[in-house]
């Protein structure tokens, strides 16, 4: 019965850790202005990171061929050619890590051109890493548990 | 042999002639134009042959980047070629002759090299007898478009069209607003030209930019810009300063070229023009502009552009070129 | 342990012993395989857009990674036309007895390369050159035609399927994770092999050939090595052999103690790492370097992959389960040790998998109307936009993939652990170390 009793413990443990909402520190929106450069096959600079609610813009420089910036999750996009910057504005109303990729194939690395949008906090990166370590953690006892039970038998 | 094997062994073979045989044929049989960067090979074919008044059908496909296709001093409008997609377009010519077909989508430094001609054959229904045209308008002031052209003045703030309008309210102004006076003449000449009138040098330079704009309109100006936006700003800069995103690449180039080239200095690669340069700007007339359009740069890496844009549009980008150094009252800067 | 024996169904049954479905597939297999040359070698260069680049790297891939491999073991290995035309001139027929008299040469395989080692190595050439490999048409094309013509040569040098079970980049590790399915092929009852005269199923008979895997069914304990080809079953005059419905990874309670398959598992785990960091990360340098071939920065890169796969990751594992008094035939434990990695390094190419064919899955469509970018619209579908699926699920889903392996791996290391009489903490350790690389590399 105890076994039983801290499976369920973890398991629920487990849900909360996967499904609870994140604490969200308040902090006012902003305007953030990028300027991202685009050659084959790289955006510079890769990573961005705002807060949620903040008003972003990008504006896509290509340097080399028409690139687009396509943006995960967010499902919206802008393509630039060499000498005609593109803007992309939106609200970061999505939290958590977002891929950003090239939408115009440039090439063969075209699939591989990808960058990072990171709005407030990497949820699911947390997330992932307290289960694997609420996994780890509660294997251990649990399993020897069973075992001992097994044992007692 | 048993029948099962016997069968089994028919299908296998017409499978594998089937797999291997279909894409094959149907290979050969489908001729596409294929776009590459200039780098890599251009247009294949380049050269494409056609008939006066008979439709000539295209299927272009791109190998590599996003590629576009037009073809010069004809109205239409450029078409996509996707990478790994077929475009058909279908084109109709009216005239004999050579035709140069382009790149209409940035893909390298190379892009403008990125030409094709379309060698048209007949008879021409419409044969005009003289040559209305003739040469280019630097050719017959007899203008040099490789010598420096500098302005021996410059104005300190940047001339504002709207100040210029009210001041030449009482200026005979007349003969400058044509075109054979602004198309012979540079902005500096015009400056001197007012040296008559008792006007400041900075409300000079306003009567300047407005007699400027007064010979072109905004219509002329919007298409100007949308040319440079297209066609040059990925080299001069989005906002004329010659610090385009090909900028660097060209310098280096031109380095490197310089290394190997004998003789004259002045045939150095150079970085593009920065178009908010007054001194250089203010000292050239749109007739040595054109020229350098047309022409291009003799080995800066500067395209010629004579084959590709009609004369009404080069027109209508020097307008725009102006729109650096002036403040114009349409709503383009 | 329960198992279900499938082939007591008499669907399953007839399907298996009947030889046309599986040649119906055969045919299928091997013209779409032969078409993914011709696409490549002659079809548009752009990957996106060529059906060899899109049916072998999306769509396969997806399906053996994510379906196959877990679910069916050597599932692909049962249907893959690579070895067919070798051996059906081997055999001199397709569906006809073995000739009496051999026409090819027949040699048995060479002794010192009955393992895995040259999986282990021609998967890693794949690996080096995967940049140029997933996105390259003609590349592709060469790579697919360069594995039917080798295992066609080794065919007519060596008996059986010399190319499947010691060569084949895809195999090595199809194998290794095979271990890890719900299916398996195994005799019903041992006796009756015990009194079973001439063996067919390994030498042959005239209602069948001899196991092309060179495995004797009668002993096989594990699926690492047999590719599920039926063969045996059509063979076996008492109907003895089975197709068995069991618990994943049963046979890692029984692990192996071979040092080519546990390097295997380093291999497989580091390289789905490396992918993910190099392939899905926003890190260009790495990227330039992984497909700029030949290049200086790409021998960087390429000595440091091999020393991720062959120096630091099995030292780390070395060092972390060597702190153990009992010092006795340390190498054994080290191979029976790393085989807890497999349900891992099955999971990492799962949840990599999953976000490379997710996001590229929709050009399939566009694909299947124009494989060789000649203006075909087949089925409509040309037009077709290139448009990232399920990407809301995507983090849980890998997570899932992730903490789900990582507690698969830790059973299994559990077991394995207890075995040997020592303490599983390092080995649940090191794989906890290596599953947060990954989140930290996916997510």
């Amino acid at each position: 019965m105890r076994s039983r009793f801290f499976l369920l413990l973890f398991v629920m443990a487990g849900l909360v850790v996967a499904f609870a909402p994140l604490p969200v520190r308040p902090i006012a929106p902003q305007e953030r202005n990028f300027r991202i450069e685009a050659r084959q096959y790289a955006y510079s600079p890769a990573e961005l990171e705002v807060n949620s609610g903040d008003t972003v813009t990008v504006q896509l420089v290509s340097t080399d061929v028409v690139h687009g910036l396509y943006i995960d999750g967010y499902d919206i996009s802008v393509e630039a050619d060499p000498g005609q910057t593109a803007a992309l504005r939106f609200t970061a109303d999505r939290s958590g890590s977002f891929r950003m990729r090239c939408n115009v194939t440039c090439g063969a690395m075209h699939p591989f051109m990808i960058g990072k949008l990171t709005v407030g906090t990497n949820g699911w990166l947390y997330r992932s890493i307290g289960l694997a370590t609420l996994a780890v953690i509660g294997f251990l006892p649990l399993s020897s548990f069973i075992t001992q039970k097994k044992k007692e038998h | 042999m048993k029948r099962p094997e016997l069968l089994s062994r028919i299908l296998i073979v017409a499978a594998t002639l089937g797999a291997i045989g279909a894409p094959l044929f149907f290979w050969t049989r489908t001729p596409l134009i294929h776009a590459q960067m200039a780098e890599d090979g251009g247009w294949s074919p380049d050269v494409i042959q056609a008939e006066v008044g008979k439709p000539l059908h295209l299927r272009l496909t791109s190998d590599d980047v996003l590629h576009g296709f037009a073809v010069g001093q004809m109205q239409m409008d450029a078409v996509d070629i996707e990478p790994g997609k077929v475009t058909d377009i279908e084109l109709t010519f009216d005239k004999p002759g050579i035709y140069t077909f382009f790149c209409t989508r940035w893909c390298g430094v190379n892009h403008w090299r990125m030409r094709g001609t379309i060698e048209v054959s007949g008879s021409d229904p419409e044969p005009v007898l003289s040559k209305a045209d003739g040469a280019p308008l630097y050719v017959s002031l007899g203008l040099d478009i490789d010598a420096t052209h500098d302005a021996p003045v410059i104005p300190e703030t940047q001339p504002s069209a709207i100040s210029g309008q009210q001041l030449a309210a009482n200026l005979p102004i007349s003969q400058y607003a044509n075109p054979h006076f602004y198309r012979a003449n540079s902005p500096y000449q015009l400056y001197e030209n007012l040296n008559s009138t008792d006007l400041s040098d900075s409300e000079k330079w306003d009567v300047v930019s407005y007699i400027w704009e007064s010979n072109t309109t905004p219509e002329a100006l919007a298409s100007g810009r949308q040319l440079y936006a297209q066609n040059c700003a990925a080299c001069h800069g989005e906002n004329g300063a010659g610090d385009g995103v090909f900028a660097d690449d060209l310098a280096e180039a031109g380095e490197s070229s310089m290394q190997n080239m004998t003789g004259a200095t002045e045939m150095a690669m150079q970085t593009p023009v920065d178009f908010t340069d007054s001194k250089r700007m203010l000292g050239a007339s749109p007739a040595l502009l054109q020229g350098k359009i047309l022409r291009g740069g003799m080995g800066t890496g500067m395209p010629m552009w004579g084959s590709i844009f009609t004369e009404e549009q080069i027109w209508d980008l020097i307008a725009y070129l102006y729109s650096f150094q002036f403040i114009y009252q349409g709503a383009t800067q | 342990m329960s198992r279900i024996e499938l082939t007591r169904f008499p669907i399953v049954k007839s399907a298996v012993k009947n030889r046309w479905p599986q040649l119906a597939v055969f045919i299928v297999m091997l013209a779409g395989y032969l078409f993914a040359i011709l696409a490549g070698l002659i079809g548009t260069p752009v990957g996106s857009h060529n059906f060899s680049i899109v049916f072998v790297w999306i769509a396969w891939w997806a399906i053996l990674i994510l379906v196959a491999v877990p679910f069916f073991g050597r599932g692909w290995c049962a249907v893959c036309p690579i070895p067919l035309p070798g051996e059906w001139l081997q055999r001199g027929a397709v569906l006809n007895p073995p000739d009496k008299n051999p026409k090819w040469l027949n040699l048995r395989w060479p002794k010192a390369l009955r393992n895995i080692w040259l999986q282990n190595i021609s998967f890693l050439l794949l690996a080096l050159f995967s940049s140029v490999l997933l996105t390259t048409p003609n590349v592709t094309g060469i790579v697919l035609a360069a594995m039917l013509f080798g295992a066609i040569g080794l065919s007519t040098v060596f008996e059986r399927r010399a190319f499947c079970r010691y060569l084949c980049p895809v195999g090595g590790f199809i194998g290794l994770y095979s271990q890890a399915a719900p299916i398996e092929l195994r005799i019903k009852d041992k006796q009756v092999c015990v009194t079973c005269d001439g063996k067919p199923c390994y030498n042959g008979s005239a209602n069948g050939y001899g196991c092309p895997w060179d495995v004797f069914p009668g002993g096989l304990t594990k699926n690492t090595c047999c590719g599920l080809c039926m063969e045996c079953i059509r063979t076996c005059p008492h109907d003895n052999i089975a197709i068995n419905l069991r618990p994943f990874s049963a046979d890692l309670a029984k692990p192996s103690a071979r040092m080519d398959e546990a390097f295997k598992a380093f291999v497989m785990l580091g390289s789905a790492m490396i992918y993910a960091g190099v392939l899905l990360g926003p890190w260009s340098a790495l990227k330039d370097a992984a497909y700029n071939v030949g290049t200086g920065a790409w021998f960087i890169y390429a000595a440091a992959f091999l020393g991720i796969i062959f120096i630091i990751m099995p030292s780390l594992f070395a060092f972390c389960i060597s702190r153990f008094e009992n010092l006795k035939s340390f190498k054994k434990r080290f191979a029976t040790l790393s085989t807890s990695l497999i349900p891992l390094g099955l999971m990492f190419w799962v949840a990599f998998s999953l976000s490379f064919v997710l996001t590229n899955a929709t050009y399939i469509l566009a694909s299947l109307s124009d494989p060789l970018g000649l203006g075909w619209n087949l089925f409509g579908t040309a037009e077709a936009a290139w448009q990232p699926l399920l990407t809301s699920i995507l983090a849980p889903a890998q997570t899932l993939a992730l903490v789900g392996g990582l507690v698969w791996s830790a059973r299994t290391a559990r077991k394995a652990a207890s075995e040997a009489r020592v303490s599983s903490i390092p080995v649940i350790a090191y794989c906890f170390t290596a599953t947060l690389v990954m989140l930290w590399l996916l997510l």
